[in-house]
């Protein structure tokens, strides 16, 4: 592996380019993986066939590779004529594999909420609703923010997935100079690096999110 | 039966934790066979003090010889020779009644199961809980578990046994059956060092009595003239809250 | 093709994504059980290399890994097969994560529970080995079998550098056949008979466990 700067400024450089498209997505997918699985989770509470229903999804959400999810959609929706850019496509299968995830998060974030809590809305005359958002919600978001956001993480570090179907994020890019130079290996571990920095310093913010709402809970 | 053979000596003993003086000046000799109940308010320095004497916790200044063991840096040889009860029991809880008992003495000890089984149960039966062996910690009240970790501590047979508050988390119903094992072991002559909250059992069971306030030991005497004649104020003043 | 060739085509690569799985658990489960013990006992430097390993395997994405690996170690001269870069790469990313389940339980442990072990004279590593790890590894059961199912998963990327694993037999057979819905709805079943009973084992193995803690933490609660 021979030192060649101009090389590697050319692949930090087109990194760095597709970053904000990267970040877009991760921050996208994460808006829809929250908003999906708190559904996921809302439906599931529902009544017990839909619970089980929401329960047979979640579970094939988690039980299959999210490389396959991301063929799936990608090759099945334009043969009903759904024609969707990349990365739709890989957006969308970002959301549905992490709301999985996180309707669990939902759940657990749920059930350690002592019952007491709705049995005293519902004493107090609150509508089921503002038991829910007013009550539970605020509750149960203190205590999935650490897990919540550890899953924010990966979703970062799942974006390079979308570069199998042509999405031009950072892996893409990266890629895209190694296949057209034959060169792999400097692009490959300049970019490993970048990723390791984002997504470790999103992880330590993660981190200390978690210790200041512990010390606020403690009081 | 109390002998004029020191079994714990205790010279000297100062503690710091960062600024902070746990313990000041301790001189305490502990003959064989002799019971002492350490007493005293909270953060008096009372279980500092007897967790220093297996070195649980290390200390700056002093000394603090056990008897019978002959370099008092040898940690494991120090520990072995004696037993401590700890205020959550600390049973292990993956490991049934009869393993706790004798876990020390197979890794420690060296002994063959089945030498350490009848060593065990014969224990168990002494704290009275051997038909419970079989069953796992948390299947256990919390008083036949704290008995349960005496008889673990005795397996080693110990030349000293330590108590640190080992009734203070146990339902009230309970704490009889605990105090009644530490009696007889008592009576047996068993050399023992007890911080308890427990006046009846000072009274009935201890040599002698120490009262500790603020890192320091503030008076030592016999349960009567303890009890009935204190001399220092603090001693009348923590008595009078407590009885 | 019917749906069931394309289903029984696809099964062939199998052997391959188990392959890859056992030789993954080969390297992430004493990768994640050292580095987390070593992350626990360790101070100062020593602590902040093995934390920065840990970190390089967990935060680098596990898609980049493989690539970075499959194709500089070639270049430094290191001649490895595709299946021993990719069960490598895998089982450090995975063990990386377990690691940190391995430290956490070593932290949730009731120090007391190491006193006591000092308390009757035993050495650290007996109390490590007899006291903490067998407490641990229950408590951690849950967290395994969730890890193993992400692996599983992650051996799909395989296909990626041309190990013909489950998801590399579905594109070969999409070169033969033009039914994506067919192709990729098998692909998804031939993954989910493989984890959903794991999936399921695992959610029993938590309730299980989660029982076990709470019955424990009942009894240590009680009057402190």
């Amino acid at each position: 592996m021979a030192f060649d700067l101009p090389f590697l400024l050319q692949i930090l450089k087109a990194i760095f380019q597709a970053m904000p498209l990267t970040l877009a997505i991760a921050l996208v997918s994460c808006a829809g993986a929250f908003l999906l699985g708190f559904a996921f989770e809302i439906l599931r509470r529902v009544n017990r066939p839909l619970g089980l229903l929401m329960r047979l999804i979640i579970d094939f959400i988690r039980s299959t590779p999210l490389l396959v999810q991301i063929y799936f959609f990608y090759y099945v929706l334009p043969y009903y004529g759904v024609v969707l850019p990349g990365v739709v496509v890989g957006g969308m299968a970002l959301s549905i594999y992490y709301s999985g995830y996180l309707a669990e998060v939902f759940k657990a974030g749920i059930d350690t909420i002592p019952a007491g809590q709705s049995e005293a809305a519902l004493a107090l005359g609150l509508a089921p609703m503002d038991v829910t958002f007013r009550v539970i919600a605020p509750q149960m978001l203190r205590n999935i923010a650490a897990p919540m956001g550890n899953y924010f993480v990966s979703i970062l570090k799942s974006t390079p997935y979308l570069a199998v179907i042509g999405v031009a994020e950072m892996m893409g890019m990266t890629l895209e100079i190694a296949s057209s130079t034959f060169r792999y290996a400097e692009p490959m571990l300049l970019l490993g690096i970048v990723f390791f920095i984002l997504a470790a310093t999103m992880a330590w913010c993660v981190r200390r999110l978690e210790v200041r709402l512990m010390q606020s809970s403690k009081r | 039966m109390v002998s004029n053979d020191v079994v714990i000596a205790v010279k000297g003993l100062n503690k710091w934790y960062a600024d902070f003086q746990a313990l000041k000046e301790i001189d305490l000799d502990v003959m064989k066979g002799e019971q002492i109940v350490i007493c005293g308010p909270s953060g008096s320095g009372k279980s500092t003090l007897i967790r220093c004497i297996n070195r649980l916790e290390s200390f700056q200044e002093g000394s603090i010889r056990v008897e019978g063991v002959a370099d008092q840096n040898d940690l494991l040889t120090l520990r072995r020779t004696v037993g401590m009860v700890f205020q959550q029991f600390n049973l292990f809880p993956h490991l049934t009644v009869l393993r706790n008992c004798t876990l020390a003495l197979t890794r420690a000890r060296g002994l063959e199961k089945a030498a350490a089984e009848d060593v065990a149960l014969s224990l168990l039966d002494r704290v009275r809980i051997r038909e419970q062996a079989l069953k796992y910690p948390g299947q256990l009240s919390g008083g036949q578990q704290q008995r349960v970790a005496i008889a673990r501590a005795l397996c080693m047979s110990p030349k000293a046994m330590l108590f640190d508050e080992p009734t203070s988390s146990l339902d009230p119903e309970m704490i009889k059956e605990v105090l009644d094992v530490m009696a007889d072991l008592a009576s047996d002559g068993m050399t023992m060092i007890c911080v308890t909250h427990e006046m009846g059992f000072a009274r009935r069971v201890a040599d002698r009595v120490i009262f500790m306030d603020q890192g320091r030991i503030v008076e030592a005497a016999k349960p009567d003239i303890f009890f009935e004649a204190p001399r220092n104020a603090r001693t009348r003043a923590f008595l009078h809250q407590i009885l | 093709m019917s749906f069931f060739d394309i289903f029984r085509g696809i099964l062939e690569g199998m052997d391959v994504t188990l392959t890859v799985t056992f030789m993954g658990l080969c390297f992430a489960i004493p990768f994640g059980l050292v580095a987390g013990i070593l992350q626990h006992f360790l101070k100062g430097a020593s602590r902040a290399s093995v934390t920065m390993i840990i970190e390089f395997w967990r935060s680098t994405p596990v898609l980049v890994l493989m690539f970075m690996f499959y194709y500089s170690l070639p270049t430094v001269g290191i001649y490895l097969s595709a299946t021993l870069v990719a069960a490598s790469t895998l089982g450090l990313h995975v063990g990386a994560y377990g690691s940190q389940s391995v430290r956490a339980a070593l932290q949730a442990l009731d120090r007391g529970q190491v006193e006591a072990g000092f308390a009757l004279g035993l050495r650290r590593p007996a109390i490590l080995w007899t006291i903490e790890l067998p407490q641990m590894v229950r408590a951690m059961l849950p967290t395994f079998v969730n890890q193993l199912i992400q692996l599983v998963k992650g051996t799909s990327l395989v296909a990626l550098i041309t190990m013909s694993d489950m998801t590399h037999r579905a594109k070969e057979i999409s070169q033969l056949t033009f039914d994506p819905p067919a192709i990729y709805s098998a692909l998804l079943l031939a993954y989910f008979i493989l984890l959903y009973p794991i999936t399921i084992f695992g959610r029993w193995l938590e309730r299980k466990v989660g029982q076990g803690s709470g019955k424990l933490m009942e009894d240590h609660g009680r009057g402190v």
